[in-house]
């Protein structure tokens, strides 16, 4: 190609340019009815819509045009996993979206929420707290959550006057509605476990803006040989109400975490409280005839 | 983790006696700041025996001698002994079932081949076995269709119904490549009684391949019946095996074992086995079963050995109770709890169905009517949900010290059916389920 035909060629293209079409595809979009349609609802005014959390997302299932959907179906009911939720153009359903939305709220509700003043006098706990004094606190001071005031230190003095072989601390952490929904259940079997096993515990403890450490400072005080502390978990968008129990042995303020034994996933959908509690006696019954707790345990174990 | 559990399977059938053994590798499926969850990951098959000819002493007798002989043999050449098996199954099937004494040489070799080595009968485990050995509930889970099972051997038909990879339906048809017998000059040795009224071949008469060939017609039309590709008449009710019951189901697939399915791909002479058996692999293929898809098992002659090896043990769930237990257990009659007021002179494993979630009161509750209701000796227990643990405790909290108790969970079982316990595994109890129906 010469000089002359090149010239050519890009004067072509530039009166081209200039024709008015348009440069990107899809920018001659054009709205077939200028003003949104308005639809006619199913509902009255003052109803309820229904309320999408009740749905279970192992069997919502939005994808359309699915190779084989029965087959899909099926793999969905093995996961809580937000699988087959179609689109809509690039983005979420309308429903995908406020599902989402919904779980998300719930799982700061139940962080932000407090587990009620009476639940330790209903359940014979010794309610203490530790040196937070707000949901904000807690949040922002962990160390605070892992240490009492020497009045609450006082209250668990009293409250636990032998040293205890085990000392159970049932705590807040992250998800009140965790507490609410597991620990009585989980506590009422472990308390049956160990009392089969012949093992001696002292009173429970309740403790309000509690980290998983502070059992170790519980250890301090009461002289346990063991501490098994039932926290809620940090929600997740699963589910709101899963606690774990964190079992150290010869807890002390400082102990290493690699020290501790987790039972994790405590919830209706996981292990079922009664269950986990009565597994929790059994763990406990080996880790105090091996005097060892965390990784420890692991390797004595296997 | 890597555990793992030295299976054994025996399939005494009509006409061949096999064993096999395998290695089931099981694995903590949890992470490791949860409650364990063991499962059986893999079942390998380590060893395969020959296929030896049943043995038979008279017509009405098993040779349980010989069939020692046999156990014996395979362990030496396999290298197993019996005190390194853990667990497996014994299964006497087919026309073998009948014999006399059928019932007193099963259990004796299944205390001969291990000691948590189970003793099994009845057509629709061998159903379900069969099934499982060939591979066709894997198949139908990978396909996502419904696959009709037939375990052709040499006196019964066992039939699976599968849909999505779970064995729904079963049932056993008298169907079988050695329901007639004959030597080498053609003259029959032998008439299965399940012929009688149906074909009027003699034993002493000089048998052709036209009358083989009649005769196999006359028995594909019935498993033609059974996946309603033909008309229903009374001879599918006359060909049923005793104690089952199936009405004609309709498949998308039909899938074969058994040693006469190793008949429908190819060839063999009529006369190659002095039975049906050729005749009737080739009139299977002519027939409608095979009109439309079918698939020959990953295993056929060897289905049931395998499903007896590899798919008789389970496991329980992993947070288990027990005390004063001496494993194994074998041979407990499962009862359903709450439902039959029966008084049971030996003990029985209560299951209990249903339960729903779980919580501290109605798991007390439940474990006082235990209590109240099982007075004396050991109380097993059985439930479907992950409670077992819980709720083994609470019984013990309540009944006397020294009780043996026993509970296990996340096992479904089967109506009629009896439950074997074996040594724990990790936290875990290899379970076997399985029914003990002989017809004699």
């Amino acid at each position: 190609m010469n000089k002359q035909e090149l010239t050519s060629l890009v004067a072509e293209i530039l009166s081209q340019m200039n024709t008015g079409e348009p440069a990107v595809k899809g920018s001659d979009y054009k709205p077939a009815s200028p003003e949104p349609v308005r639809k006619g609802t199913d509902y009255a005014d003052g109803d309820f819509v229904p309320d999408v959390t009740e749905l279970d997302l192992r069997k919502l299932y939005l994808t359309e045009g699915a190779e084989n959907e029965e087959k899909f179906r099926k793999m969905k009911m093995k996961t809580p996993a937000r699988l087959g939720s179609g689109r809509a153009g690039a983005r979420y359903k309308t429903l995908t979206m406020l599902r989402f939305r919904a779980d998300h709220a719930a799982a700061q509700d139940s962080v932000f929420s407090q587990v009620s003043e009476d639940f330790a006098k209903e359940n014979g706990l010794v309610a203490v707290q530790t040196e937070c004094q707000s949901k904000d606190e807690y949040l922002t001071r962990p160390d605070k959550g892992r240490r009492f005031d020497s009045e609450n230190e006082k209250m668990i003095r009293d409250a636990i006057i032998e040293k205890p072989t085990v000392q159970i601390v049932i705590g807040d952490g992250l998800s009140s509605a965790a507490i609410t929904a597991n620990a009585m259940d989980c506590l009422a079997a472990l308390k049956d476990g160990l009392k089969l096993r012949g093992i001696q515990t002292g009173k429970e403890l309740f403790v309000r803006y509690c980290r998983v450490g502070a059992g170790d400072a519980v250890g301090d005080i009461t002289g346990c040989e063991l501490v098994c502390v039932l926290v809620g978990e940090r929600p997740g968008l699963v589910t709101d109400k899963s606690m774990s129990a964190y079992i150290t042995y010869k807890p002390y303020t400082g102990v290493s975490e690699s020290a501790r034994t987790v039972v994790s996933n405590i919830h209706a959908q996981g292990t079922p409280a009664v269950e986990a509690g009565a597994y929790i006696a059994e763990l406990i019954e080996t880790i105090l005839r091996k005097k060892v707790s965390g990784v420890g345990l692991h390797a004595e174990v296997k | 983790m890597g555990e793992s559990l030295l299976s054994v399977g025996l399939d005494v059938g009509t006409t061949s006696t096999q064993m096999i053994l395998s290695k089931l590798n099981i694995e903590n499926k949890a992470g490791a700041f949860s409650v364990p969850e063991m499962e059986i990951s893999e079942r390998e098959i380590v060893y395969k025996s020959e296929v030896h000819f049943t043995p038979l002493r008279g017509a009405d007798l098993v040779d349980a001698e010989k069939l020692r002989t046999i156990i014996a043999d395979e362990y030496k050449k396999a290298g197993a002994e019996r005190t390194s098996v853990d667990t497996g199954a014994i299964i006497i099937t087919g026309e073998t079932s009948r014999k006399e004494n059928a019932d007193a040489v099963l259990h004796e070799l299944s205390d001969f081949a291990g000691d948590f080595v189970v003793a099994t009968a009845g057509p629709d485990l061998e159903s379900v076995l069969a099934a499982k050995g060939a591979g066709a509930d894997k198949f139908s889970e990978k396909t996502g269709k419904t696959v009709l099972h037939m375990d052709i051997g040499g006196g019964t038909s066992n039939l699976a119904l599968i849909k999505d990879g779970r064995i729904v339906k079963t049932g056993c048809l008298n169907v079988g490549g050695r329901l007639v017998k004959f030597d080498e000059a053609g003259k029959v040795t032998y008439v299965s009684p399940v012929l009688r009224g149906l074909c009027d071949v003699c034993v002493g008469d000089h048998i052709t391949e036209r009358t083989v060939e009649d005769i196999s017609k006359l028995l594909v039309s019935a498993l033609e019946m059974v996946c309603a590709k033909r008309g229903e008449t009374e001879l599918l009710r006359k060909l049923a095996t005793e104690g089952t019951d199936m009405a004609p189901v309709q498949a998308d697939v039909i899938s074969f074992s058994g040693g006469v399915a190793d008949c429908i791909d190819r060839d063999v002479p009529w006369r190659q086995y002095g039975d049906i058996g050729p005749v009737l692999g080739r009139e299977i293929r002519k027939s409608l079963l095979c009109s439309e898809e079918y698939v020959l098992g990953e295993e056929t002659i060897r289905a049931t050995v395998i499903g007896a090896g590899c798919h008789s043990a389970q496991l329980s769930g992993s947070t288990v109770f027990y005390q004063n237990i001496t494993f194994p257990l074998k041979n407990i009659p499962v009862v359903k709890f709450g439902e039959s007021a029966k008084l049971h002179e030996d003990a029985v494993f209560w299951s209990i169905e249903d339960f729903g979630l779980p919580d501290y009161s109605r798991v007390a509750a439940l474990a006082d009517e235990i209590v109240n209701r099982v007075k004396s000796g050991p109380v097993y227990i059985c439930v479907e949900r992950d409670m077992a643990k819980a709720l083994g405790q609470a019984v013990a909290m309540k009944a006397a010290k020294d009780r043996p108790i026993l509970c296990v969970d996340r096992i479904k079982l089967l109506p009629e059916s009896y439950m074997d316990v074996g040594e724990p595994v990790g936290p875990a109890l290899p379970v076997v389920i399985k029914t003990l129906v002989l017809s004699n």
